[in-house]
């Protein structure tokens, strides 16, 4: 334990605890320190921080913890080594469906894949390992910078001009010197030529025989601005898992189609989805032949539900609010949703025809009518003849009893079956299979299953006018995020912080004349070389030359 | 003539004059101790001349990249052939700024080599102008692998500043552990370097001898809806298979050196695209970057950080640690605002997330926590000289494989090329 007497300096003041160099001249206080000759360190001018006291409570301990640069150099290891692992294989989160991880990964990468999976680093960045790293380094980006920026304030605020001697010939740029001539003349015009160089000059009063040239000291506070910056990144990140902040969905339009966006108000319609491929002719030869997509784009209209919203059983009422043509690097955004372009599919999709009947017993044609592929009417009126819409599959198929089901709800091989009434058939009417697509007609053998029906009557449509389908799906990301504008504030900050903290040095001269004696000492917190030619450009104004070289009194170069 | 021919002509010029440069370079400091001369006279001069040369060599460089994009009416940053040609003229350019700041054309001797290396390894890839796929068509694009090669360039020369200083400064001479251990890796780093060059000089030799062999390979993989799903795939060599892909059958193969069919197989969880091929190529880079080292140490019949090292005396090594300290610093915020933020404004308006744990987003990550522990090790734990170096080193090695590993073996959004 430090005691309270080793803290007061021989020059009068009283420095805190753990204060390695006096706040106002300068001396090293630790005996040991003092009789050594090594270039003193320099760091935050050898003022206590904040975390050095003597009695630490539980609270000063984990502040301590925290406060050690030591500990945040390991966070930031153990961060980066735990992100390597997560690269290794796949994350869950690339596969849009992964139903069963677990055999995934043992299936695909063995039984390494099975213990990457055991481990948890198939999703690394959502586990709470990992978020706790990061909420590890934000504590550790507060608290050390706190612990530090306070007390260095102040020891740059008010800074003693006349140092102690062992403080200046202990910088590690050092200039020794016997003076001629009137030491009070000497000291102002080194200190003119200083000024020229930039530094903002002060001359102790009374003597003018000692001097503190300071030049671009806000570049001290760039690490800290920087660390702001991170910690309002962290934050603006972990504020992303409040409700309703962020949103990542994905919907499919076909074309025509009008489709609500789940969780929302939003109905999103896409008029026409468009793909352009490059043309032979602009392709490299080995990329000639495939098809390279070189734009896609969804005409899209977004829509806001007005009433009627929340009751299934009413239409709801939808007002336009936006329109827009979507494309890769063009979202539609509409009061901080966006709607990206992510992917499409070019299999056409019916959605409605218009067939006619056909009794071919005498070759009359009736109709046509109207046959959406969802929600069709139940019942056709067609001259003599009475359609009753008994089944409708939307992708037909026989099951392994050889029954028919739907494999899914998409109109990917429809099938209607009527129970048909009219002249010369059963009075309680026959039944009718009807394959809208031509593929599904052969496929299943329409006219099998229909029997004897089939060479009475026929179903079909005549001409593609009749027959209305979407060219093309169109695949779109729904995301939204409230916290993107904190994050870029974030950003912005550690931006700049940086580039003061970087592009610029804090570089101060300490001098002083004593009986024709001077004694010279520089410190900057980095780029020293150029610490050093500043010192010597300035000696050589005034008619001294010397190789900046020489000004180097060893220890290490921050 | 059109302009990207044109384009082509003045790279090669620039590989010439940067060649020369090295060279020049090199004469500069192997000629210290030639007779009559004065030692430091002829330093001065001749790095002079190899500055001036391989200036030139960065003009020739800058005039095929405007012209290229002039000609072919993008940014050619797109495919691995551009972006290597890219970073190469960025190592030029922050070593250029480097010099302006710190009068030191010495370190030509190692930052002109690096550029040599990449230039050479960018011509491995195919040089055709690609069009670009829709996602990749973003001003924000070209800013950000810009200035991210721009940050990466400074890292680059701290790399090279770093290597100079290890030379410099470990002891060849010395039989204790720790002097050892430092002389073992500064050999192993060379070595990686011949593997890379060694990688080079094989692609060139077999691509001029025509080598080609080809296998069909059937793919098994389980979709994420457990379907297994079989595909058969021609896979092409162009260099002897040493190692065949996974599961595969001999289509063609023309016999080297009396070898005529492959010794071994590619092992299975080896899962990425043509990964056998890969594998063998890898293969073939180490056993010439060997063969390359021994050769060299047959020659020199000593390690080869110790034929170096002498070279080197008379270099301030604390100018060199510094050096190599300021180039990361310089690079630091360069690469924060290329690699990170441009990237996360580009991702947020191509993909609508700022940040999506692509591996090579994670990389970009990595190589910016691992450059800012160094800078916290030099600042705080005053880690200098040598460690500093050796953190410089392997800071770099991360670097490159952030920009070519994880093309090569891992594949995300930014797989774009691979031999």
């Amino acid at each position: 334990m430090l005691s309270i007497e080793n803290t007061k300096c021989e020059c009068g003041h009283q420095n805190s605890v753990g204060t390695v160099l006096c706040e106002s001249c300068g001396k090293p206080l630790d005996k040991e320190l003092a009789k050594s000759e090594e270039p003193l360190e320099m760091r935050y001018d050898g003022v206590a921080r904040r975390s050095q006291k003597s009695n630490p409570s539980i609270i000063d301990r984990i502040w301590n913890f925290f406060s050690s640069v030591k500990i945040a150099i390991y966070l930031i290891v153990i961060t980066f080594v735990t992100a390597m692992l997560g690269t290794i294989y796949p994350q869950e989160n690339t596969f849009i469906n992964l139903p069963d991880p677990a055999s995934y990964y043992q299936e695909n990468y063995g039984i390494l894949g099975k213990i990457y999976y055991l481990l948890g680093l198939s999703h690394t960045y959502e586990s709470w390992w990992f978020i706790g790293l990061l909420v590890m380094i934000g504590t550790s980006l507060v608290i050390c910078s706190l612990d530090r920026v306070l007390p260095l304030y102040r020891a740059l605020k008010k800074q003693q001009i006349r140092k102690h001697h062992q403080f200046i010939l202990r910088q590690k740029a050092v200039y020794r010197d016997r003076i001629e001539g009137d030491s009070k003349e000497w000291v102002a015009s080194y200190g003119e030529a200083l000024k020229k160089k930039g530094y903002k000059v002060h001359f102790e009063e009374g003597t003018g025989t000692a001097l503190l040239a300071e030049k671009n000291r806000f570049s001290r506070w760039g690490p800290y601005i920087n660390h702001i910056g991170l910690i309002l990144f962290l934050l603006a990140i972990l504020a992303r898992s409040i409700p309703g902040w962020q949103m990542d969905t994905y919907i499919s339009v076909p074309d025509g189609d009008t489709v609500q966006i789940a969780g929302t108000n939003y109905y999103l319609k896409s008029e026409k989805f468009t793909v352009e491929f490059y043309t032979d002719d602009e392709l490299p030869d080995e990329l000639k032949g495939t098809a390279r997509a070189k734009k896609y784009e969804t005409k899209a209209i977004l829509y806001e539900c007005v009433s009627n919203c929340s009751d299934p059983l009413k239409e709801p009422v939808l007002e336009e609010v936006k329109k827009d043509d979507i494309t890769v690097n063009h979202p539609l955004t509409y009061k901080g949703l966006k709607l990206y372009q992510f992917d499409f599919d070019l299999t056409p999709r019916l959605n409605s025809v218009k067939p006619v009947l056909v009794d071919k017993r005498t070759g009359e044609v009736y109709g046509p009518f109207y046959l959406p592929m969802k929600e069709a009417e139940t019942q056709h009126k067609l001259g003599p003849f009475t359609l009753d819409l008994i089944a409708n599959y939307m992708e037909f198929a026989l099951n392994s009893e050889g029954k028919p089901t739907t494999l899914s709800r998409e109109p990917n091989a429809p099938a209607f079956v009527f129970s048909v009434k009219g002249p010369g058939l059963a009075e309680d009417g026959e039944p009718y299979i009807y394959f809208p697509m031509q593929k599904d007609k052969v496929k299943f053998a329409q006219d099998t299953i229909n029997r004897e029906l089939a060479d009475k009557i026929e179903i079909r449509v005549e001409g593609m006018e009749n027959v209305d389908f979407s060219e093309a799906t169109t695949h779109l990301n729904v995301r939204m995020d409230k916290a993107l504008p904190y994050l870029w504030i974030g950003a912005v900050f550690s931006m700049v912080g940086l580039i003061m903290g970087s592009y610029w040095q804090h570089r101060r001269i300490w001098l002083r004349v004593d009986d024709g004696e001077l004694a010279l000492g520089a410190h900057t917190n980095k780029n020293w070389f150029g610490m050093r030619s500043d010192i010597a450009s300035a000696l050589k104004k005034i008619g001294v030359s010397v190789d900046p070289k020489t000004l180097d009194n060893g220890g290490k170069n921050a | 003539m059109n302009l990207v021919d044109f384009s082509g002509d003045a790279f090669l010029v620039a590989f010439f004059l940067y060649c020369f440069g090295f060279l020049f370079y090199v004469i500069a400091i192997a000629g210290k101790k030639w007779g009559n001369r004065e030692p430091e006279e002829h330093v001065r001069r001749w790095s002079k001349i190899a500055f001036v040369v391989s200036s030139a060599g960065l003009a020739a460089h800058l005039t095929f990249f405007f012209t290229r994009w002039a000609g072919s009416g993008q940014i050619p940053t797109s495919n691995m052939y551009e972006f290597m040609t890219f970073l190469a003229m960025a190592i030029m350019i922050a070593y250029t700024i480097v010099y302006a700041m710190y009068r030191k054309p010495l370190l030509g001797v190692f930052a002109l080599p690096l550029t040599i290396i990449i230039v050479a390894y960018a011509s491995v890839f195919p040089s055709e102008v690609q069009p670009l796929i829709p996602a990749l068509e973003s001003i924000w694009l070209k800013v950000h692998v810009t200035t991210a090669a721009l940050g990466e360039a400074f890292f680059a020369v701290g790399f090279a500043a770093g290597l100079m200083y290890l030379l410099r400064v470990v002891n060849f001479t010395e039989k204790t552990k720790s002097a050892r251990r430092q002389q073992f890796w500064v050999e192993f780093t060379l070595g990686t370097i011949l593997v890379i060059v060694g990688f080079i000089i094989v692609v060139f030799s077999f691509r001029a001898a025509g080598y080609e062999a080809t296998f069909t390979q059937e793919n098994v993989t389980i979709d994420s809806k457990g379907q297994q799903q079989t595909r058969v795939e021609t896979v092409n060599y162009y260099m002897p298979p040493i190692v065949k892909p996974y599961n595969s059958q001999v289509e063609s193969y023309e016999s080297f050196l009396g070898m005529d069919k492959p010794l071994f197989e590619a092992p299975s969880w080896m899962n990425g695209v043509n990964a056998g091929r890969k594998f063998n190529t890898v293969i073939w880079s180490i056993l010439s970057g060997l063969v390359l080292y021994g050769l060299l140490r047959l020659i020199s019949r000593k390690p080869l950080g110790a034929v170096i090292h002498p070279a080197l005396e008379g270099i301030d090594p604390d100018d060199l640690d510094e050096i190599s300290y300021r180039a990361i610093v310089i690079g630091f915020p360069v690469f924060t605002l290329g690699a990170l933020i441009f990237a996360m404004i580009w991702a947020e308006k191509a993909w609508g997330r700022f940040w999506g744990w692509d591996p090579k987003e994670v990389w970009a990550l990595i190589t910016w926590l691992y450059y800012s522990a160094y800078l916290h090790f030099r600042l705080s734990r005053g880690w200098q000289g040598l460690r500093s170096a050796w953190l410089a080193v392997i800071g770099f090695v991360i670097v490159l494989f952030t920009l070519i590993g994880v093309n090569l073996v891992i594949a995300g959004l930014h797989s774009y090329s691979g031999t």
